[in-house]
């Protein structure tokens, strides 16, 4: 983006007139160029996010149903209708509730431990490091939809290794447990897939940040009798706090957006208690052909995570600014 | 020489602009003949089946379609379709205009294409046996006394059971009242009390189709049409009574997972830990015998544990739900009479037997009787006599897709819900689905 919009205005001013207006005309022809160049990547935005974004936003003020799908009908505006419908039901409102706590949860978690396990790596051999980073890489490269069908699985009542392995312990019965019968155990088989799988990029982004933080520093702070709590909350920390903020922002978006965990292990029906926004809305649109009303809970999404990105992009240009 | 040509060219256009209104009445839209003579060469029909189709009567589909080559001349392209999702697909492809010609959906699914005009209309009396039609599946393809839609193929469920266990519990054979159900059900648990997975009747908490069996051998309903309104009725109270029962049956014999359907029940059931399940006729199959290579239809079957130990018999007293497949024409077709001559050659009388000789319900009345000459579908048929359906009601797809039904089960086997709560939920969410403008 800076190569779009910063000319170079900073040049100290030429003596001559003449070469003022060569070098006006340079910095035109330039910033055509920049434009110039860049106009695959805008084409390939707008089309993809730009336009989708415009058609959804004109979905939700409309009521468009099956017929209007299947006939190609234009469908009936009907204003705020979705709006307020969505805003005035407590289904909706269990659903943001569900979406947000379990977000809160699910990043703190993954904050906590990947943070842990990038102090380890700075502590541990460098073979071992190294394994941690291989394995990790693999956790990394599982595709969302594989994961959590290995997890289904895992917790399946029938054939599930987990009930086995559990059922194993004398005196325990797990025979036939189900894991989603009980919406906290439910939520807790969902958490740990997702903290799981996010944990490798927490991990690696964290310990990459941690060798910023200069060894002088912290053998000085040893030497004045820091305990290792103290440097790690006075000076670690203080020095990864722009690149933690930026990975918790990413890890909250991510998660506010769960679709494909919980789809996956409720196979493809979520029950209410296993709804998200994701899923609420797809279900809505594409499940009950609902597709206004499920536009309409998108663009609410949207701007929910509007927020949460203001605060991420106002991060990253504080961060540019330091630089 | 070139006047004459323009004459005949003006007199054929005419003649079939002629033939193609002939069936318009004062519609705006034609009713769509299977029994003109139309010339398809160099078109090719596009249908949708389902997999079933291709896993188990792949040769009545080909039939057919050489019959219908013949008599056309046009070519046919089926392409088999999963059940998961399979809504979703086609709502994605009618919204564009290159659109199958010939669809297969579930009867519970089609009203709702049905009322919101996917599919062309018909005329009825074009089919074979279309006056014996099962209502279970022709009841979602009429509209305003009109047909959109031609049944297919039907499925009853039935009692499968394992005849070594019945015999080492001492029960000498298949129920024949709900009664000797329930004390079958008693002795088989008794004898295999060491087995902590044993279920002596395995039964999924969310299988919706058996619990509205049990509410409907009370009298119960689910809704009912009130003018022009739905009224759930579920509450009522030979409805809750059904549901007692099913609730009750369901906790004391079976140890299936609450949260589950009954897609994998055979599997499971395959497994050996149950004495019996309640299930389609060809389900009993499923169980003895599994693909090798599950994702190869054409693989080899192998045998499961439970080969050879299996019988099926009606369920006593308990209505079966009919499932099945219906066939329509859609209505952005280009090839409508094409469709619907395919429609008419995959659905007559020779194509039925094509599909009972491979344990598929046909899909009239009038040839349950055959069907019931085959051993391995004898039960199913017989089950298919007394049958229920969904209300026919143009949302009761999305009432499907809410999981409404099962939310309320699975709630009520946990002790979340009593009966009567349960129940009352579910009557407040069928209401506002089913009625929503």
């Amino acid at each position: 983006m800076t190569a779009v919009d910063t000319p170079p205005r900073t040049q100290p001013a030429p003596p001559q007139a003449r070469k003022i207006n060569r070098v006006r005309r340079r910095s035109q022809r330039e910033a055509r160029t920049a434009w110039f160049l860049s106009l695959p990547t805008l084409l390939i935005l707008a089309g993809l996010l730009a336009y989708p974004l415009y058609r959804m936003i004109v979905l939700s003020f409309q009521n468009m149903r099956l017929r209007e799908l299947i006939t190609g009908l234009t469908p009936p505006w009907v204003g705020f209708d979705q709006y307020t419908k969505a805003l005035t039901d407590s289904v909706f409102w269990g659903v943001v509730l569900r979406t947000a706590v379990f977000t809160v949860v699910s990043v703190t978690i993954s904050v906590i431990l990947g943070l842990g396990i990038a102090l380890l790596m700075r502590r541990v051999h460098s073979r071992v490091r190294l394994f941690m980073m291989i394995a990790m890489m693999f956790v990394w490269a599982l595709p969302a939809l594989v994961a959590a069908q290995a997890f289904r699985w895992l917790t399946d009542s029938d054939f599930g290794v987990l009930n086995y392995l559990i059922d194993k312990i004398p005196g325990v019965d797990f025979a036939n447990h189900s894991w989603f019968v009980n919406p906290w155990e439910g939520w807790a088989v969902i958490t740990t897939l997702v903290v799981w799988a996010g944990i490798p990029f927490l991990a690696i982004s964290l310990s990459a940040g941690l060798t910023q933080v200069p060894k002088e520093l912290l053998e000085a702070a040893t030497v004045d009798g820091a305990s290792s709590w103290q440097s790690l909350r006075n000076i670690t920390l203080p020095i990864l706090k722009p690149l933690l903020t930026i990975v918790t922002t990413l890890s909250v978006i991510w998660n506010f957006g769960l679709f494909t965990q919980n789809w996956a292990l409720r196979d493809g029906h979520p029950e209410p208690v296993y709804q998200t926004l994701a899923t609420f809305s797809y279900t809505q649109a594409f499940g009950q052909s609902r597709y206004s009303y499920g536009s309409a809970i998108s663009v609410i999404t949207v701007l929910l995570m509007l927020g949460v990105m203001a605060f991420y992009i106002r991060q990253m240009f504080k961060i540019g600014e330091v630089d | 020489m070139k006047r004459k040509i323009a004459v005949a060219a003006a007199l054929a256009a005419t003649l079939l602009g002629a033939t193609a209104c002939g069936g318009g009445g004062s519609d705006d839209e034609a009713v769509t003949s299977a029994t003109g003579a139309v010339d398809g060469k160099g078109k090719t029909l596009k249908v949708w089946l389902m997999v079933d189709a291709e896993t188990a009567w792949k040769g009545v589909v080909e039939d057919a379609s050489k019959r219908f080559t013949e008599a056309t001349g046009a070519q046919v392209n089926v392409e088999y379709q999963q059940w998961a999702n399979h809504l979703t697909k086609l709502d994605a492809t009618l919204a564009g205009t290159d659109v199958p010609d010939v669809v297969e959906l579930g009867n519970t699914e089609f009203s709702k294409y049905v009322f919101n005009g996917g599919f062309a209309e018909l005329n009825k009396g074009d089919f074979e046996n279309s006056d014996t039609w099962l209502t279970g599946l022709s009841g979602a393809c009429e509209l305003d006394g009109k047909t959109y839609c031609v049944p297919y193929y039907a499925g009853a469920r039935v009692l499968i059971y394992r005849t070594d266990l019945f015999k080492a519990a001492g029960i000498a054979e298949a129920p024949a009242t709900y009664a000797d159900f329930l004390s079958a059900a008693d002795k088989l648990q008794k004898a295999n009390a060491k087995d902590n997975k044993f279920s002596a009747f395995y039964m999924p908490g969310q299988y919706w189709y058996a619990a509205m069996s049990w509410v409907k051998s009370k009298g119960g309903e689910i809704a009912t049409k009130d003018g022009d309104k739905w009224v759930g009725q579920l509450s009522s109270p030979a409805s809750q009574q059904g549901l007692q029962e099913w609730v009750d049956v369901t906790k004391k014999y079976s140890k299936a997972d609450v949260t589950k359907n009954e897609n994998e029940q055979a599997g499971i059931f395959a497994q050996g830990s149950g004495g019996m399940f309640y299930g389609n006729g060809w389900e009993q199959g499923s169980a003895e015998e599994v693909r090798k290579d599950p994702n190869d239809p054409t693989s080899e079957l192998v045998p499961t544990k439970v080969k050879g130990k299996l019988a099926a018999a009606p369920m006593p007293e308990i209505p079966s739900f009919l499932g099945g497949s219906n066939l329509g024409v859609t209505q952005k077709s280009e090839n409508k009479e094409l469709a619907a001559q395919w429609i008419k050659a995959f659905t007559d009388s020779k194509s039925m037997e094509g599909l009972i000789k491979a344990n598929a319900l046909p899909n009239s009345t009038a040839l349950l009787d055959k069907a019931a000459e085959n051993p391995a579908i004898k039960n199913p048929a017989l089950a298919a006599k007394s049958s229920w359906f969904p209300p026919n009601a143009e949302k009761w797809a999305d009432v499907e897709k809410a999981s409404i039904l099962q939310t309320m089960l699975t709630d009520i086997l946990t002790g979340k819900k009593t009966v009567a709560d349960g129940a009352k939920w579910a009557d407040e969410q069928i209401n506002a689905t089913l009625n929503e403008a």
